[in-house]
């Protein structure tokens, strides 16, 4: 009977190392690359996402990744001593006082000097718990123990609505961490259960970005604030917003690092985006996104320098607004050899674009004309630009006249 | 196919710049469109990656005027996550197949076209009303979609079709994420931000609908059940109440650390009092769903049943009860309403509650000081739009800071 059992279980082992033969894909993963840039960054991540949707396998490749040792620390299982030290009776309390002794994690993560600390389960927390996980959090600090530098921390939450006791992040609390919203990708788990899991590419940083990237982060976020100082600072008021990422000067200086470690990175706008709006909300996040594509647009005078090799965006609502750009430039500074380009540049986005997006531009830039300037050459190619236009204006007219 | 056409590019672009002229603060999502030729499309119709996928034949019998008005409309669909909604419904709901996805896409046309035409932009002659459906104007597309089924009579428009952009049903035609032009994700919220933005600019120039909507997009109302269960459960669990460590007996690792008192994790059940107000303005199945609700949410954080009481209040707070039976509550009432007879009630029981729960439509007079407990107030949404008050210039006080405010959409 013993032999049976016994090869059943040889069995079974096969039977598991078989269901365990899994390969693994290179894939872009957005929230990953997020992740991995604001735990480079040095910033509290605190990771929002129901249990069971693969937040820890996530922690466990970034430290793969970051060659950091990961400690997982679920708080929902400690008492709040453990995270601001168990008090230690000497001999004479009242003359050599109570030391309050850290847990055996703490004293190996600071022996090491190094390491990925994951708080997971925070929400489940009783709230004098988390209290002393937010000191931990915030001021590094266990008991007695400060954690070194080099101790990464990332935290995890359940959203909310399925939180099932109330955790709230207070909104100064808030405004300390980077919250991101970690989601399961359907296709990704299909896939991971037919055999292949993702393997993340995760960005490095590049040295020789360093400066550009700095100063590309300082331009975006001052350029902003100087034009809108009400984003500057504004407490979440709705519930909606309560617990979330919201816009003040800390969080606004942590928007500046990450997006000076996503340039150095060379990261998308989309991963981008999920820093930017997990830091200091959507709103202000989103003006900031609408601030960077404006400095991505061309600038006016390099494409009037130039307007034969100018290369203009392929998109026509970004298209106009460079073309706008230039005929403000023109604007500006009139001068008939950078009208003569601008018309130059409008015969371009003609040539390789919708026609219904150079209307406008040459119209202004026709307005600018001076008494002793000739029209260019290139102006008839406009005739169709203008018969669309004098096209949309029978149809108003008809409109009108219908309307009466 | 013999009677294949050229697509008329001047006359779809005249119709664009028609449409930007007469909708100028749409003009940034036009004009980031994608217009694609495809045959296989009845008329025009968009994907979530913002491409226009354009009938040859439409364009060539439709005029600049109406093409213009089609333009708008498409756009109006990817500006207002049509097919993100349309994905969230069906996944809520269980809706499964194309009858359900064209249902959607009617739903999401009603929405759309009572406030976008007129003004200049003339309506195109088969655009859907919720005049047609006998429906009111002014609904989301979600609202719509509980107010009409597919019968005999929609037979004529089954050919309509808006695309994957309008109902999130992938169509043979689209050419998907990986394809040219599209937008990603990023991009689509960059065009609709800015869009939002040029609105909330010159509000004076736009339609209800589309302000709403600017207030709207980054902002979306949350399901009021689960804000309203956050508020709760925090407000019954935060210090003082709920689960938390008490020195009020010794904890179990006492033993090992002689002579130190540790903490013990203790439960204190929350006292609950909630206060329903049965004034005239709310209705009886808004209010069941919200104080059901809230019963459940005070069960699943361990208040007992013989903790939560319900006070049902109009001008003057009528009786207090202990909730025995989700469905055995007694509501009296419906006069006006003056909650802070209702406040003053429950503040009065002895042993004091620890949370008051205040179900409203927010047409009270509020305490005009904090009270001495934790508060949440579940409001029903009154949209400005709908409410038909008897005095046009009465505007009842906004719910104090003190208090959690959800607001409760039904």
């Amino acid at each position: 009977m013993s032999s049976y059992s016994a090869s059943t279980l040889d069995t079974a082992a096969a039977l598991l190392a078989l269901l365990g033969e899994t390969r693994t894909e290179p894939r872009a993963d957005d929230q990953l690359e997020a992740l991995t840039l604001a735990v480079a960054a040095d910033l509290p991540v605190l990771l929002w996402g129901e249990p069971g949707i693969g937040k820890t396998a996530a922690l466990t490749q970034l430290a793969e990744t970051l060659d950091l040792p990961l400690t997982t620390v679920i708080a929902s299982v400690h008492e709040p001593s453990d995270f601001s030290g168990l008090p230690i009776v000497g001999d004479d309390p009242a003359n050599q006082g109570v030391p309050m002794a850290p847990p055996d994690w703490a004293v190996r993560l600071v022996r090491e000097g190094r390491g990925l600390l994951f708080l997971d389960e925070l929400s489940t927390a009783p709230p004098a718990v988390q209290a002393a996980l937010l000191r931990l959090v915030l001021e590094r600090r266990v008991g007695a123990l400060q954690l070194p530098p080099g101790v990464r921390i990332v935290a995890a939450a359940n959203p909310r609505a399925s939180a099932a006791d109330g955790w709230e992040l207070s909104p100064p609390l808030a405004n300390r961490f980077v919250h991101l919203q970690w989601v399961h990708d359907p296709e990704v788990v299909v896939r991971g259960l037919g055999g292949t899991w993702p393997r993340a590419t995760l960005p490095s940083l590049d040295p020789g970005r360093l400066a550009d990237s700095v100063d590309h982060a300082r331009r975006a976020v001052c350029g902003l604030l100087a034009g809108r100082p009400a984003l500057v600072h504004q407490i979440p008021k709705s519930e909606t917003r309560r617990g979330g990422a919201w816009p003040s000067p800390r969080s606004w200086e942590m928007a500046l690092r990450l997006i000076a470690f996503a340039g150095t990175a060379g990261s998308s706008r989309d991963v981008l985006s999920l820093l930017v709006r997990g830091t200091v909300g959507d709103g202000p996040g989103l003006e900031l996104l609408a601030f960077l594509d404006r400095m991505d647009l061309p600038d006016p005078e390099l494409l009037l320098a130039d307007p034969a090799g100018a290369r203009l965006p392929e998109r026509g609502d970004l298209r106009q607004a460079a073309l706008d750009g230039v005929v403000a430039a023109v604007r500006n500074r009139p001068e008939k050899a950078r009208w003569d380009a601008a018309w130059a540049l409008l015969v371009r986005a003609l040539e390789t674009g919708a026609p219904d997006l150079v209307v406008v531009p040459a119209s202004s830039l026709a307005a600018l004309r001076r008494e002793d300037w000739d029209v260019p050459a290139a102006i008839d190619r406009f005739a169709a630009a203008v018969g669309l236009s004098e096209r949309a204006d029978r149809a108003a007219a008809r409109v009108a006249v219908g309307s009466r | 196919m013999t009677d294949r056409q050229e697509l008329d590019r001047e006359k779809l672009f005249a119709a664009r710049l028609f449409a930007a002229r007469a909708r100028p603060y749409l003009a940034t999502a036009l004009f980031a469109l994608h217009p694609v030729a495809s045959e296989r499309v009845p008329t025009m119709a968009v994907d979530r990656h913002w491409r226009c996928y354009v009938s040859p034949a439409f364009v060539a019998r439709t005029p600049v005027e109406e093409l213009a008005g089609v333009w708008v409309h498409e756009v109006s669909h990817l500006l207002r996550d049509h097919h993100g909604r349309s994905d969230r419904v069906a996944r809520e709901l269980g809706l499964t197949g194309p009858a359900e996805r064209l249902r959607m896409n009617i739903a999401a046309d009603l929405e759309i076209n009572d406030d976008i035409f007129g003004d200049g932009l003339p309506t195109p002659e088969d655009a859907l009303q919720p005049s047609q459906f006998r429906l009111d104007s002014d609904l989301l597309m979600e609202e719509y979609l509980r107010q009409f089924r597919l019968g005999p009579e929609l037979q004529r428009i089954a050919w309509l079709d808006c695309g994957s952009g309008a109902d999130g049903l992938e169509r043979e035609w689209d050419l998907g994420p990986d394809g040219a032009d599209g937008l990603s994700a990023r991009q689509r919220d960059a065009v609709r931000f800015r869009v939002a933005e040029a609105i909330r600019a010159r509000p004076g120039d736009t339609p209800q609908g589309w302000r709403r909507w600017a207030e709207e997009a980054f902002q979306p109302p949350q399901p009021w059940r689960e804000l309203l269960g956050a508020a709760v459960r925090a407000a019954v669990s935060s210090g003082g109440a709920g689960d938390d460590y008490t020195y009020g007996r010794p904890a179990r690792r006492s033993v090992s650390l002689p002579g130190i008192v540790l903490p013990s994790l203790r439960r204190v059940p929350p006292r609950v009092t909630v206060v329903v107000d049965t004034s005239g303005s709310v209705s009886d199945a808004e209010l069941g769903g919200a104080l059901v609700e809230v019963a459940a949410i005070v069960r699943a954080v361990g208040g007992r049943r013989d903790l939560v009481s319900v006070l049902s209040c109009d001008a003057a707070a009528q009786s207090v009860g202990q909730l025995c039976r989700a469905e055995g509550i007694a509501l009296v009432g419906g006069g006006g309403t003056d909650l802070r007879t209702g406040f003053a009630a429950a503040l009065r029981a002895r042993p004091r509650p620890d949370v008051v729960v205040v179900l409203t439509d927010g047409q009270t007079p509020w305490p005009s000081a904090r009270p001495a407990c934790r508060t949440v107030i579940g409001l029903f949404a009154r949209l400005g739009r709908r409410v038909r008050e008897h005095d046009p210039d009465y505007r009842p006080d906004t719910p104090p800071d003190w208090a959690r405010v959800v607001e409760l959409h039904t």
